[in-house]
Parts: C-alpha cells; sequence; structure tokens
C-alpha cells in the first residue's frame, strides 16, 4: 500500500487533534494502516500542538522525518512555520490563516511573522500552498462554523489525500462522530471544499 | 480477536486484563497516564485499579498481591522510578511468585519536561530483564509476554516504552480479558526470601537474583524474541533496539529507492535489553566487520558489543555513540538511522534524503505557555508578587522554591516568582536549606495538592520537627491537573470513584501541628497577598493553604462564576491586566482590548487589575 504522512501543527484549542482524530477514524474504517501520534506540550489552550499521522504502514516509527511529510496542514500562520521542516521537497501544505498572538505579541514586544514570509518559506522547499484566509470563514445560522472541520474540508478538496481518503467517507466519519449537529457539519465541509484560496500577498 | 483503535498506553493496557491481572497501580506522570487511565473507565470486577499516592507507593501496592502469588502490575513515567527505587531494588533481590511488571515510559526528546533519563540503568543495577517494543501491536503482545516471563522467573520484569510509541494511536488486535483468579492466596512466610536479615539471606538472594536474570535470557532466547538476520559474510550489520527498529525498515526503503543498496545487511532487533542478548551478538559479531548500533539514550547495548567483541578477540568497528555517530540525547526517526547507515555503508546520503539549509522557524513567534484562564494559582502568583512588594522588598530578594506540576507555571513569564523546578516533594526541603545558607530575607516553598501528598509531606515534618523559619504556600486546586486531572487523596469526595476517601488536607496540616496555618482564596488576591506577607513575618513554619478548584475541572463540573465583562470606554489600553495576568482570555488586537467570553470563567483576577474600571463582574 502507498504509504502517506501527515503533519499537523496549531494552538492547542484550534480543534488540530480533531481534525487528526477525523481523518484516523474514516482510515480505521476503511482498513488503512494508520499511526496517530500527538505531541500536545503541556495539554493547554494556547500552546503549541503537533500530530504526526503516517497512513499505509502498519509497522511504522511515530515520528515523521525531515522532509518526509506528504501534507501539512496547519491551523496558524506563525505555527506553520515549524512545521514547514517536516514538508517533502514539491509536498502540499495547507494553511488556514490564521493568527493567534502571544501575549509577547499582543504587548506590542515580540514580532510576529506576515504571510508573505510563510508562504515564501513554504515555497523554498518546493512546497504547494494552498492558503484560506480565517475572514472567509462562513456563518451558520448567525454563529461562525467551527474552523477546523471547515480547514479539513478544504484540505479534502485541494490535497492528493483524496486518493486515500474520498471525502464521502469522512463525511460518514463526522455524520458518525457527532450525530446530532450533521447538518451544520455538513454545510461547514461542504464550505471548507468551496472555500476560496489566498493569492500570494 | 477484535481489532481495536488503542494509543501504546492503551494497548498494554489491554494486555494486562489479557494476562489476568489482578491489581495495577501507579502515579499519573506523562507519557505513561492513560495506561491506568483507560482501566479506570472500565468496569473491572476482579481487578483492583488505582492512582496511588506516589510510585514507591504503588509498585509496593502491586508487588504485595505479586507476594501472594497474584500477577500484578505498576506504572509511572521515567522518573517515577527514582521514587519506586528503594522498594523496587528490594524486591528485585527477594523475588515473588506471582508475575509482578513494571511499565515505564521513557521520554528521549523531552516533550514533558523532566529529566531524560533511561529506564534501562535502574535495570541494570537491580539486574531485572527489560522488554522493549517497537510497536503498537508488540507493546499489547509484550504487556502479556512480560507476565509469562516474571512468573517463570519467579522476579519482576520491566516493560519499557518510550513517549512516542505510548502516545501513539493505531490498530492493535485485542484477545478478550481474562479474569483475574480469586481464593487460595500463595501465604508464603518465608524470611530468606521477604527479609533482608544477614549476610547470608542477601547475598543468597543476590546470587538468585543473578540466577533468574540468566533464566530470562534462556527463556527469551528459546522464544525467539529478538531476530537475528544475517547477510554478506564480513559485511555490514545493523542492531537496532525497540522503536529503533521501525525507523530502521523505513530507512532501508527510503535508501533503497534512492539507490543505496541495503540488501545485504545484517541486523539484529532486539526486543529486549536485558539481559543483554550475548548470544546473537556474537553471532552477528562473528559474521560482520561493521555493525552500527541503534538505540534511543544511553548506550547500554553498544557498550555490551564493544564487550563482546573485545571478549571474542575480534576487531570490530562499532558505530553508535561512543565513536559520536550518535548523541545520547533526543529521539530517533528514520533521519537518524538513514546517517548512521550511510556512514556504516561507507556512502553519501543521497540528495533526495539530504538535510536541507532551512531555518524556517528563526521567523517563528515564540509561544510560552502560561496557566489556563480562570486557573486559581495565576491569583497565588500575584499575591506573591504583591506581598513581596508589601514587605518593601524585591522578587529578586525573595528565595521562592517550586515545584512539580502545574505550578512550576510560576517560574514563566508573566509571573517568573519561582526559582526552582527539582523533583516531587523537594521544594519545602530545598527551602530548609536555603534558609540554613542564610539569606537575608523570608524563603517560601510552593507545591501543589496531589505533590505535597506525593512526597511533601516528609519535607514539611521536618521543617516542623527543626522549627524553620519559612513559609510553604500550598497550591491546592483538589486534582492532579498536569496530567490530565487525576482523582488524588486531596479530591473532593463527591469526586472519588470505588469507594476511596477523600482526606482533607486543612485537618491534616493541623493534625501535623502547623504553628500558623491561614486558609487563603486565590481568586482574592488582595486579601491572599495581606496573609502571605504576614506568614512571611512568622518567625517558625507558616503554611498558607491556598484553596480553589482547578479551573477546567470546576467548569467540567458546572461550577459557574459571575462572568466579568469589560467596558471598551472605561479601558485605557494601559495593558496591565495582560501585562501582570497573562491570561489568555485578555487580548489585545488592532487596537482594542477583548475579553473572549469563552474562556473567561469569571474567576475576576482582572476586575483587581483594572484601575480605570473597565473590567468589572456583571451583576
Amino acid at each position: 500500500m502507498q504509504t502517506y504522512d501527515i503533519y499537523l501543527v496549531g494552538v492547542g484549542g484550534q480543534g488540530v487533534l480533531t481534525i487528526a482524530d477525523l481523518i484516523t477514524r474514516t482510515a480505521f474504517r476503511k482498513g488503512i494502516p494508520v499511526n496517530y501520534y500527538p505531541t500536545k506540550g503541556m495539554a493547554q489552550r494556547g500552546g503549541f500542538v503537533k500530530v504526526q499521522l503516517r497512513l499505509g504502514s502498519s509497522e511504522v516509527g511515530p515520528d515523521i522525518s525531515e522532509g518526509g511529510a506528504d501534507l501539512v496542514i496547519s491551523m496558524e500562520r506563525s505555527e506553520a512555520l515549524k512545521a514547514v521542516r517536516f514538508l517533502k521537497t514539491g509536498g502540499e501544505f495547507l494553511l488556514y490563516d490564521h493568527r493567534w498572538n502571544p501575549a509577547a505579541v499582543m504587548l506590542g514586544k515580540a514580532p510576529y511573522p506576515d504571510l508573505a514570509t510563510v508562504w515564501d518559506e513554504i515555497a523554498a522547499v518546493g512546497g504547494k500552498v494552498y492558503a484560506l484566509s480565517d475572514k472567509d470563514l462562513p456563518a451558520y445560522e448567525g454563529r461562525p462554523v467551527r474552523d477546523n472541520i471547515y480547514v479539513l474540508g478544504s484540505v479534502l478538496a485541494q490535497t492528493k489525500i483524496t486518493d486515500i481518503l474520498p471525502l464521502k467517507d469522512m463525511e460518514e466519519t463526522i455524520a458518525a462522530r457527532w450525530p446530532k449537529v450533521t447538518a451544520v457539519n455538513a454545510f461547514t465541509l461542504e464550505a471548507g471544499e468551496k472555500a476560496p484560496l489566498l493569492a500570494h500577498p | 480477536m477484535e481489532k481495536m483503535l488503542l494509543s501504546g498506553n492503551e494497548a498494554v493496557a489491554y494486555g494486562a486484563l489479557a494476562a489476568g491481572v489482578k491489581t495495577v497501580a501507579g502515579y499519573p506522570g506523562t507519557p505513561s497516564t492513560e495506561m491506568i487511565e483507560s482501566l479506570l473507565k472500565m468496569d473491572l470486577p476482579g481487578t483492583n485499579v488505582e492512582w496511588s499516592t506516589n510510585e514507591k507507593v504503588a509498585f509496593e501496592v502491586a508487588a504485595g498481591g505479586a507476594l501472594l502469588g497474584y500477577p500484578t502490575m505498576c506504572t509511572m513515567k521515567m522518573t517515577g522510578v527514582n521514587v519506586a527505587y528503594d522498594s523496587l531494588i528490594s524486591i528485585a533481590y527477594s523475588g515473588c511468585t506471582g508475575a509482578l511488571v513494571i511499565y515505564v515510559v521513557d521520554d528521549p526528546g523531552v516533550s514533558a519536561g523532566m529529566a531524560e533519563q533511561d529506564t534501562r540503568g535502574f535495570a541494570l543495577i537491580s539486574d531485572l530483564p527489560v522488554l522493549e517494543p517497537s510497536t503498537l501491536q508488540e507493546a499489547y503482545d509484550m504487556t502479556k509476554y512480560a507476565f509469562k516471563l516474571a512468573k517463570a522467573i519467579q522476579g519482576p520484569v520491566f516493560l519499557r516504552s518510550v513517549t512516542s510509541l505510548s502516545q501513539s494511536h493505531g490498530v492493535v488486535e485485542v484477545e478478550p480479558r481474562v479474569l483475574p483468579e480469586t481464593g487460595h492466596p500463595l501465604m508464603e512466610r518465608n524470611m530468606d526470601k521477604y527479609t533482608k536479615a544477614g549476610a547470608k539471606i542477601c547475598m543468597d538472594q543476590h546470587q538468585d537474583l543473578l540466577n533468574r536474570l540468566t533464566k530470562a535470557g534462556e527463556i527469551i532466547a528459546a522464544d525467539g524474541i529478538n531476530q537475528l538476520h544475517l547477510g554478506a559474510a564480513d559485511g555490514a550489520g545493523v542492531i537496532a533496539v525497540g522503536v529503533a527498529n521501525a525507523y530502521l525498515k523505513e530507512a532501508c526503503q527510503k535508501l533503497a529507492a534512492a539507490g543505496v543498496d541495503v540488501s545485504q545487511l545484517s541486523t539484529l532487533a532486539l526486543h529486549n535489553t536485558l539481559p543483554y542478548d550475548d548470544g546473537d551478538i556474537e553471532k552477528l559479531l562473528q559474521h560482520c566487520s561493521r555493525i552500527l548500533v541503534a538505540e534511543e539514550l544511553e548506550p547500554f547495548t553498544e557498550n555490551r558489543v564493544i564487550l563482546d567483541a573485545y571478549k571474542l578477540g575480534k576487531k570490530v568497528e562499532i558505530l553508535g555513540k561512543n565513536d559520536g555517530t550518535y548523541a545520547r540525547i533526543n529521539y530517533y526517526n528514520a533521519e537518524t538511522l538513514i546517517k548512521g547507515l550511510c556512514k556504516l555503508l561507507a556512502v553519501p546520503v543521497p540528495e533526495s534524503l539530504a538535510k536541507r539549509d532551512i531555518q524556517p522557524e528563526a521567523h517563528c513567534a515564540a509561544r510560552p505557555i502560561t496557566v489556563c484562564a480562570g486557573c486559581p494559582h495565576r491569583g497565588t502568583y500575584i499575591a506573591m508578587e504583591k506581598a513581596i512588594k508589601k514587605l518593601g522588598l524585591k522578587k529578586s530578594d525573595v528565595f521562592i522554591t517550586g515545584d512539580i506540576g502545574c505550578t512550576i507555571l510560576g517560574t514563566t513569564p508573566p509571573f517568573e516568582v519561582l526559582w526552582t523546578e527539582v523533583a516531587m516533594g523537594a521544594s519545602i526541603p530545598l527551602a530548609q536549606g536555603v534558609v540554613y545558607a542564610g539569606t537575608e530575607h523570608p524563603v517560601l516553598a510552593s507545591i501543589g495538592d496531589s505533590t505535597f501528598f506525593h512526597a511533601g509531606m516528609p519535607g514539611l515534618v521536618n521543617a516542623l520537627q527543626h522549627n524553620i523559619n519559612l513559609t510553604l504556600v500550598i497550591m491546592d486546586n483538589y486534582w492532579t491537573a498536569m496530567t490530565g486531572m487525576q482523582i488524588n487523596a486531596n479530591t473532593m469526595q463527591s469526586e472519588q470513584i470505588h469507594g476511596w476517601h477523600a482526606l482533607d488536607l486543612e485537618q491534616v496540616l493541623k493534625g501535623l501541628g502547623v504553628p500558623d496555618l491561614k486558609l487563603a482564596d486565590p481568586y482574592d488576591t488582595e486579601d491572599m497577598a495581606a496573609k502571605l506577607a504576614d506568614s512571611m513575618q512568622y518567625e517558625g513554619v507558616s503554611v498558607v493553604l491556598a484553596r480553589r478548584e482547578c479551573a477546567i475541572q470546576a467548569r467540567r463540573r458546572k461550577v459557574t462564576y459571575t462572568p466579568v465583562k469589560l467596558i471598551a470606554e472605561k479601558c485605557v489600553k494601559c495593558k496591565r491586566c495582560i501585562t501582570i495576568s497573562g491570561c489568555p482570555a485578555l487580548q489585545f488586537e488592532d487596537g482594542v482590548m477583548k475579553l473572549d467570553p469563552t474562556q473567561c470563567n469569571g474567576c475576576g483576577i482582572c476586575t483587581d487589575l483594572c484601575k480605570p474600571g473597565a473590567l468589572v463582574k456583571e451583576g
């Protein structure tokens, strides 16, 4: 079976673990070998979170090598920079351009990278960038939808992960996990599929 | 057999159930916590599962069952072995009739912020076998095997995992639980075995221990736990231990794809390090002229390979940590193996697998962590700062020892009031030492509730007996929080399970005869600061018990506080609330203060800091 490695990063509270969990459950249901390895740091809201997902091989070490990930998913602009090193040369990088400012940045005591800087670092390793703006996140019945499901919709629409995990299977996983809110989740996933991509600034 | 999606820790739990485990005891510690946590969620009549007061207690509880002939297990993180070791080595020498398995998770790469120590060093000193699974399925299978081996040798066995394996989730095939045996406990009163009364008894036990280790080696060899594959004669060989085996496979696939011939490699896949597999190591040494040893952390196996080569009188070049091929720190991945294999084969790392010269992290915003929104002990740290100020002192005047757990967040911005993070319970005796050293100003120690019961009490008893002039702040939040909210002796009675009893920390302190004991609510920083300043001036042992439930747990339990409101027009953008509290619910974006109502729990600490009254309690 073809192997496929995914490196996910973001900030605790953004639902990074949930994206990885949904991919893992979908792979499990389809009988695709999967290893899901979260690193939560001190498990807090606001801290750096990463997950390494390795699909397609049952006897696999949990850690992805530098330059080994077929796909990177980042839920936060600055944290994306911690994942660039792990992207395969020429791999795909889905960036949700959301700012989660650390306190020092809020107080004007530390710099925060602009989108072009992050984009250029990804491009420097030959990465194909798919960038979404958090400003395009739609509302459902007046409330903003969950951005992690939105991002997942875009991942499934844009990247080669669909060769292994078709959108339909993901829809089933999500519906089974949250049976009471299928309508909003279906709406969010579909909005993600159709999410506009940003151009290099 | 059922296929389940399990973590490494859960796989070990299911393995223990399939081995008919009678008792499982442990102390929470990342990366090992989920093993007991998963068992506590199950209904397991006939099996005793508990969070013990500390790792030594957990080991002793497990050992007691094994003395009576039953399969038992204890679990801890790597630094927990330091705590358990006194009894562990004694029982290692005594042996036990039931299977006693010690599950420890080491943390190469330090994801959990403790000493990057290698448990195998402890196993070497206590002459105990060590099993090292390399995959999730092996974590399950080898747990079962550990019980079998322990029973066969009549002594404890270490099951050693690492963070990456224990925290990974994947598909594991598990068998149904085997119900623990009941009745007919073995009442063996054997002074020669279970006491250390006299030199003869002790030396006989030492010899018996060595015999058990030899026997373990014979059983492991007979069961084919390690796999030797011989490739080209006089060629290159690799010895990989535990998870390094999975990375060896991946590295070989990548190298082969990049045109490097790895087909002639000899390999020895080790799933146990101790006793050393001298038989297979010698065969490999006889067969190869160059050998790479890949094991995370300390070069225990590698050093043995060098010794075995010396004993054989065979000149073999050995690559590993002694020659600088590998470092003794950090975790491995396929890249680590690729680097070692290329050096072993004397070929350059293929262009497609070579490290790229990039530094993307250089642009990354630092993201230090702090206590959660609503954490009561944000108030404790602020009160400490206020009390220091009240006494006309500076933070640099007042030595405050820290302990282990969430309390370490007092070492980092914005508080930076704690000076040390050493070991469970170390804060109080360290503070006593600081007092003895003769500082001019008050000395404080700070510790959490679970840590206080774990190893803090002996230090307090010592300070009380010797009438030391120090102030202890117990940062009570009712839970073992940092590891994910486990129940401890101090957790409220309504949250205790399985008929467990809550101990009242205040009564314990009163019972110890603490001469100056004050209760404080850390949400009331002004009141707590006044009490603390008073205690700091007390001559003798003073204790401030700062009590308030962990905000995360309080929210889960539907404890609610009056929400905080931000009156935008009153905000003067001084940002004092953020600079002093560091509360993640407070944000300053695009020149405007914001209060995130999904994070704010209404603790109200920020309302005390806001001079213009822009942050107020609603209603």
